[in-house]
This record gives C-alpha cells, structure tokens and sequence, in this order.
C-alpha cells in the first residue's frame, strides 16, 4: 500500500541520483525507523518488488507498482484530495 | 409540476447516466484501495449510490414504472450518495487519528442511515409518499448546498497549487450543481429550459469526471517520467 510506494519511489530517486542506495537517505526521505525500515525492504523482496536486500533493484513488479501508485496519487490530486 | 412530461427523454438521460456513474465508480475506488482508510470509502459510494439512484429515477420513468408511493427513493439515494462525497471532502484533509475515526464513522453512520431510510420506504411507503412533494424540493436544496461545499473546496485545492490538471473535477461539481438547481425550477415551474439546462448540466458534470479518470489512468504516461 503507501508505505510500499513511498519507498519504492525513494529507492528509485536514489538509483537515479547516485546509481546505488544509501539506506540512510531512504530513512530520512520515507521518515520511518530504522528498523522499521529494513523490514519493510524484506517485505518489499518477499512481495517481488526488488530483485534482493542489498542491490534494492526494483524489479517489473516493483516498477509496474510504483507506475500505479502514482497515478492514483496523481488521481487523488487531480480530485482535489491531497493525501499526506 | 408533471411527474410524467419529456419522462422518454429523461429515463434515456437516467441510463447514460447510471452507466458513465458505474464507470467512473472504477477510478473512485482506488484511492481507498491504495490508503484503507475508511474515509475515502465515500467516493466510490458517493458514486455508486449516485449511479443506483439514477437507474431507480430511469425505472420510474420507463413504461415499467413502479409504485408512485416509492417515487422518492431515486431522490433520497442521491441526496445520500452527495452526502458520501461531501463527507470524505471534509475529514480528507485531517491528519489527527480522531479525526480520521471521526470520518470513517460518519461514513458507517450514513450507510446504516440510508440502510433504515429504504427499510421505513419499504414498511411505511403512505408515510413518505405524503411528504414527497416537500421534501423533494428541501432534499434538492441540500443537495445544492452539499456540491456547493465540495466545488468550493475543490477550488481552493487547485488555488493553493494553481496547477491546470486540477481545475477540471471543481467544474464537474459545478455543472452537477447546476443540474439538480434547474431540476428545482423544472419542479416547481416545469420550465423546459430548466429541463434541458438539469440534463445538459449533469451530462457535462459526470463526462468531466469520466475525461479526469480516464485521463489520469489510461492516459500517457510522459508527464510522469
């Protein structure tokens, strides 16, 4: 759900920004505890979202998720309900 | 007023309608699906009722009919299905846990409302049918007033960003707006420009809605990179 498309979409700007992730910035980008954090990347792999817990390459699945999370937040806006 | 004048136009108008509600129904529950959070529940019920009330008013309208005495159902299930709109427009943009409980409360607290409306309609149908006639004109007003908040709403959104993609679901409010003040006037004067101006003005009103779904779903994908 939106915890699993706010970090797909964070891991996907740090992939485009310096091509490997820094987990850290993640953290801070999603605002979630570490630990936190790291179980939601294990489920994410469980979910087929990302190829593995250490590369954090989001796979077709992954990709074809974020695609729709994002247009439903962009449907949302476009409906005048800004969801935080 | 006549219960029965341009009833072949309006009953074709009630089934477009009921149709382009289903559809729209599809983008409207998304969001929910995406946050599970009951408030955005109004939507597709908003919808979902608004099409079911439509398909009521076309059965009433067609050579089928139904019971006079049941004539008011088509107008309560809208006035409901606005009140499912308004709601998730007023507890949408609250973050505090209470007032998301408070919203997704209110949502359960008007699905067992309309559930005992339809049950009284059914047991005491004489009760109803006595105060239709002025009840069809209050409900119709508060039905005004409820898309008068959400327009009003809406609008501030798209100000706050000013960005052009949200200018569009505001109008779509407003014409619908528009079509259940002229069913007012139709009602009361039988005015066919009233007529006209109400199926016109919802036609328009629900297309807008479809055009911003389908945009947003089925549309390119450039904008988004």
């Amino acid at each position: 759900m939106k915890i699993y498309g706010d970090l797909l979409s964070a891991l996907r700007s740090e992939f485009n920004e310096r091509e490997r992730v820094v987990l850290t910035h993640v953290q801070v980008q999603i605002n979630v505890p570490f630990d936190r954090l790291k179980s939601y990347i294990t489920e994410l792999k469980e979910l087929d979202f990302i190829e593995d817990e250490t590369s954090l390459k989001l796979t077709e699945k992954g990709k074809q998720y974020l695609r729709e999370y994002e247009k439903i937040l962009d449907f949302m806006k476009r409906m005048g309900l800004a969801y935080q | 007023m006549s219960a029965n004048m341009y009833s072949t136009e309006r009953m074709v108008v009630e089934v477009a309608a009921t149709i382009l509600c289903f559809i729209i129904f599809r983008f409207m529950v998304k969001p929910y699906k995406l946050t599970r959070e009951g408030t955005y529940l109004g939507l597709p019920l908003g919808f979902a009722f608004l099409g079911i009330s439509y398909g009521l008013a076309a059965l009433a309208y067609s050579p089928l009919g139904f019971d006079p005495k049941l004539l008011w159902l088509p107008q309560l299930t809208r006035t409901f299905a606005f009140v499912f709109l308004a709601t998730t427009y007023l507890f949408s943009n609250r973050k505090s846990k209470s007032s998301k409980l408070l919203g997704e409360t209110s949502i359960s607290l008007l699905v067992i409302a309309l559930a005992i409306s339809f049950l009284l309609a059914f047991v005491a149908p004489q009760f109803a049918f006595e105060g239709y006639s002025q009840a069809n004109v209050y409900l119709r007003i508060f039905n005004v007033i409820c898309l008068a908040y959400i327009a009003i709403y809406t609008l501030r959104s798209h100000l706050k960003n000013l960005d052009p993609t949200t200018i569009w679901i505001p109008f779509g409010f407003i014409f619908i707006a528009i079509g259940q003040y002229s069913l007012l006037f139709w009602y009361i004067d039988s005015s066919f420009s009233a007529f006209v101006g109400s199926l016109v003005a919802t036609f328009v009103g629900l297309a807008i809605f479809l055009f911003v779904g389908y945009r947003t779903f089925y549309g390119s994908d450039k904008k988004r990179g």
